[in-house]
């Protein structure tokens, strides 16, 4: 123990010899008339022997009053213990709230031992010290913003929940943390954290950082992939396992369950940082599958894992046109998609979105736009989207450069074309492949419908017999079926689902893991929903009216590598204040846990029971009173 | 908060009140002073003398001698032994009943009132006496106005028993008293030894000599030592400043638990000093509590000790 400001000691120097002396120089005492002093003589005569002290003997008052100025003193002086901490007066908390903070550490989890360690930096705030709460994991968020408030901050700590959702990355974090720390003095930045985080490598914190590590298990073994894939005749269930932990090979059991009944059990027998596969043909009417790991270990959250059939959830292709071989070849070799052939005489369109939510018109255009999503191929005529202004001949097949998704994986440049359409697009469509004054392949997305318009014959071109062709194919029914997840059966956690409804569809229904019902609003025939931090099955279904038009299932699966990786690290490496590179935990010497609060309760508790010594005679007056007022009630 | 106080009072006490009713004064008429011997006295009475005298009680015979009365000569005697002897009979005279009360300051104190409770004891005592046809003096000292000593010289039978509880009503408090002094002067004017009740509570640096100087006549000594319950037990928490109420004397004194402890002590030892001295000179000690009713007191404790039968 240690004292701020020992000075203060001096007023008990010169305080204390005044009450004594006080006491010595009382000299009222109450006159008394007794018979005779002869016996009090004689007693006095000894007692005087050793007097002035002898006054003081006894005396419960004095005592009392040096009592609380030893104790009030010794508030004052501002005693102080050292501990493991902080000591800044602008702190700044980076709290990871990441999956692997749902660790469990000897039945703790570690988000709750990361939330009372923040509690505790919390307590240790000097007078009128500031604190900014930040949540690393998922979405970054600041629930208390430089507050001195500590009861909000206290509540800001206690509210923040695990978010299984992306990764642990302390770029912004530590961006945001820097900003507010360089415009305040005695500044500094706390991680708690199980040390697993991604660190930015060019910034350079200007305040004193300090990590503290969380957990002490490194075990855990993972479902780290599954899939079900629709085959021939039947289906292929994919589940991978992985071991994180790096030191110690284990054996474990993985139960699969199809349609919620057990399939089979597999054990495995996992060497350290290695995963292994089993591939299992399941039988195609399995609409879902669930993996678990048997036992324990340290992260419980990623040893089940869910996977949703996409068998009957083929995507519909609708070719209006007079045929043709290469387009439907193409498209039959996509997985997943149904192509159906109307011919060009066909005016009036009956499917909805949902049920056919692709239409390739191929050289013609009909007099009504039928609904959903569109390719045009060779438009013979202008459309609400475009218009046609003529023909290039022979035009140079010149694809745009960047990053382009309808590109990927692909090459246009040895196509070559004899005529194309020369369109004008709207401004909603990006081009894709130019030519000399009119594009050749635009795409977009005007009123919710997404358009991609290929401006040349495919018959007068050399491009169905390249390899690009079906690659192209495949891209082009991507960006128009696009991969909401949903399609897909497989969404990570945190992840928001967008989903294209059809107009007929009033209500949506999902029903959640943990079995609530949730009934998100559709905005403009966009259904998004944002709430998927649970892992599970989610189980969506359409309505139009009251009746169920179709159910789509998909899965919440934490399949993150980095947040299955558990082991607690000992330090960060940030570079910080002072050209120090790692962050690492404080020594035990490093904050300062004040208390002369308690001294000063204590105080106040001695001044209380001084003032009852002093009435000491009028409560015992009282209590006397009151016994014979009950001694009266008695019966007699 | 001390029950402790002065009662400020004349230095002339005129109680009216009588100082027994008459159901306690018919109680006292069936007892009797004992005395341990025979003890000398002026006149006819009803107790045994020393002397011989013309009871009917024998004593003792004796050979006739020239000038002897006749009349006294056992002739039966003189038949088996053919010589005159003299059969002689047990005098039987009065007592003289000496009652001492101390009515310095300090007795005027207490509540009950130590004057008062010594009044009514030596009042008790005398009636006893005069109902037995005893002679009874009764002296008050502290500084006497003439002498030292306030006296009503001997009453003698039931009528003196007015002037006796009169006197003792109208006893005033003496301003100062030395009780050494006192005494001395009371054992050497008495002109009769006999039975003499000592009512003070010897709160005095001489009481040892004032006792010694009684004992050197052959009173058969009583000695009263009458407290008040204030005295016994104080009742004090406090700083206080105790005056004297005969000097004036102050003492300073923090009266806490520890404090009121060691005057207990203190006090328990002195009545044992004063008991022991007491019983070393043949003198029956008595230590009165003034809140135990003189009624209680006499009837029971006197008796039991053989002070009274």
């Amino acid at each position: 123990m240690s004292l701020l400001a020992p000075l203060a000691l001096l007023g008990a120097a010169i305080l204390g010899p005044l009450i004594i002396a006080m006491y010595l120089l009382k000299l009222r005492r109450e006159e008394r008339t007794v018979s005779s002093t002869f016996l009090w003589q004689r007693m006095v005569r000894d007692v005087e022997a050793n007097a002035p002290w002898q006054r003081l003997r006894r005396n419960w008052l004095l005592l009392l009053q040096l009592l609380i100025l030893a104790l009030l003193v010794l508030a004052l002086a501002r005693p102080f213990v050292f501990t493991e901490g902080i000591s800044g007066r602008n702190l700044v908390i980076i709290l990871d709230r990441s999956a692997s903070m749902g660790a469990v550490d000897d039945g703790v989890r570690r988000l709750d031992a990361a939330k009372a360690r923040a509690i505790q930096l919390i307590d240790q705030l000097p007078d009128g010290g500031r604190a900014t709460i930040i949540a690393l994991g998922g979405l970054m968020e600041v629930p208390a913003s430089a507050t001195t408030d500590q009861r909000e901050l206290r509540a800001a700590i206690n509210a923040i929940e695990l978010s299984l959702g992306g990764t642990s990355d302390l770029a912004q974090p530590l961006t945001l943390a820097s900003a507010l720390v360089a415009r305040t003095e005695q500044s500094e930045v706390a991680i708690i954290s199980e040390g697993n985080v991604t660190v930015p490598p060019d910034l350079e914190v200007p305040a004193l950082v300090s990590f503290f590590p969380i957990g002490t298990r490194q075990d855990n073994v993972a479902i780290s992939a599954m899939v079900l894939q629709p085959g021939v005749g039947s289906q292929t269930l994919f589940v991978q396992a992985t071991n994180y932990d790096p030191s110690t090979a284990v054996s474990r059991r993985i139960d699969v369950f199809l349609d919620g009944t057990l399939f089979n059990a597999y054990n495995v027998t996992l060497q350290p940082t290695s995963e292994r596969s089993i591939v299992v043909e399941v039988p195609p009417d399995v609409q879902l599958a669930e993996a678990r790991l048997s036992g324990e270990d340290g992260l419980p959250l990623d040893d089940r894992a869910w996977a949703v059939s996409r068998v009957g959830n083929a995507t519909n292709v609708r070719i209006v046109g007079p045929g043709n071989r290469f387009l439907t070849t193409a498209l039959g070799l996509l997985p997943g998609v149904q192509v159906t052939t109307v011919p060009t005489t066909t005016t009036t369109f009956d499917e909805t979105t949902a049920q056919v939510p692709i239409t390739i018109l191929d050289r013609t255009v009909p007099a009504t736009l039928p609904p959903g999503n569109l390719l045009f191929i060779a438009p013979p005529r202008s459309t609400e989207f475009f218009s046609v202004t003529g023909v290039l001949e022979f035009p140079a097949v010149q694809p745009v450069v960047g990053d382009e998704p309808l590109l990927r994986n692909l090459s246009l440049s040895d196509v070559s074309v004899l005529e194309a359409v020369r369109i004008v697009p709207g401004t909603w469509a990006r081009v894709i492949v130019d030519s000399d004054g009119a594009p050749l392949l635009v795409a977009g997305e005007r009123d919710g419908r997404r358009v991609v318009v290929l401006a040349f014959d495919l018959l007068k071109s050399d491009l169905p017999l390249q390899v690009a062709f079906p690659l192209l194919m495949a891209n082009i029914v991507n960006f128009l079926a696009p991969g909401t997840g949903v399609e897909s059966g497989v969404v990570a956690p945190g992840e928001p689902i967008t989903l294209q409804l059809d107009p007929a569809i009033t209500q949506v229904r999902l029903t959640m893991p943990d079995g609530t019902v949730v009934t998100p609003p559709i905005n403009n025939n966009l259904l998004t929903f944002a709430d998927t931090n649970d892992l599970g099955v989610y189980a969506l279904e359409l309505l139009r009216g009251t009746e169920v038009v179709a159910e789509q299932r998909f899965a919440v699966n934490l399949f993150n590598p980095n947040e299955s990786q558990i082991v607690p690290q000992q330090q960060i490496p940030v570079q910080q204040a002072g050209g120090i590179q790692n962050a690492i935990a404080p020594s035990t010497q490093s904050a300062r846990q004040e208390f002369w609060r308690w001294l000063a309760a204590i105080a106040l508790v001695v001044l209380l029971v001084e003032w009852l010594v002093y009435q000491h005679s009028g409560v015992q007056a009282v209590w006397a009173r009151l016994r014979g007022r009950i001694g009266q009630k008695k019966p007699l | 908060m001390c029950s402790l106080h002065t009662e400020e009072k004349s230095p002339v006490t005129t109680a009216t009140e009588p100082l027994f009713d008459s159901a306690f004064l018919r109680k006292l008429d069936r007892l009797t002073l004992l005395t341990r011997r025979a003890l000398l006295g002026d006149m006819q009475g009803e107790r045994r003398s020393p002397r011989r005298g013309s009871s009917v009680e024998f004593a003792d015979f004796r050979p006739y001698a020239l000038g002897d009365d006749i009349r006294q000569i056992d002739w039966n005697l003189y038949a088996r032994m053919e010589k005159f002897f003299l059969k002689l009979f047990v005098a039987e005279e009065e007592l003289t009943i000496h009652l001492l009360i101390d009515n310095s300051r300090s007795m005027d104190w207490g509540d009950p009132n130590k004057l008062d409770y010594a009044r009514r004891m030596a009042g008790a005592f005398g009636y006893i006496a005069l109902s037995s046809l005893d002679r009874v003096t009764v002296s008050a000292f502290g500084a006497g106005e003439q002498r030292g000593v306030t006296q009503l010289p001997g009453v003698r039978g039931k009528r003196g028993a007015f002037p006796l509880f009169r006197f003792l009503q109208q006893l005033p408090v003496s301003s100062s008293g030395n009780l050494v002094a006192a005494c001395q002067r009371y054992a050497q004017t008495a002109r009769i030894p006999g039975p003499l009740l000592l009512c003070s509570d010897l709160m005095d640096e001489g009481w040892r000599e004032a006792l010694k100087a009684l004992s050197s006549r052959p009173f058969e000594i009583t000695v009263m030592h009458i407290l008040a319950p204030q005295e016994l037990e104080p009742q004090l928490d406090g700083d206080f400043r105790l005056l004297d109420s005969e000097t004036g004397t102050p003492v300073e004194i923090t009266a806490d638990d520890d404090l009121l402890r060691r005057y207990q002590a203190n006090l328990s030892a002195w009545r044992s000093e004063v008991e022991a001295y007491c019983n070393a000179r043949g003198m029956v000690y008595f230590a009165a509590n003034s809140a135990i009713p003189v009624e209680e007191f006499v009837l029971a404790q006197m008796r039991q000790r053989g002070v009274l039968r």
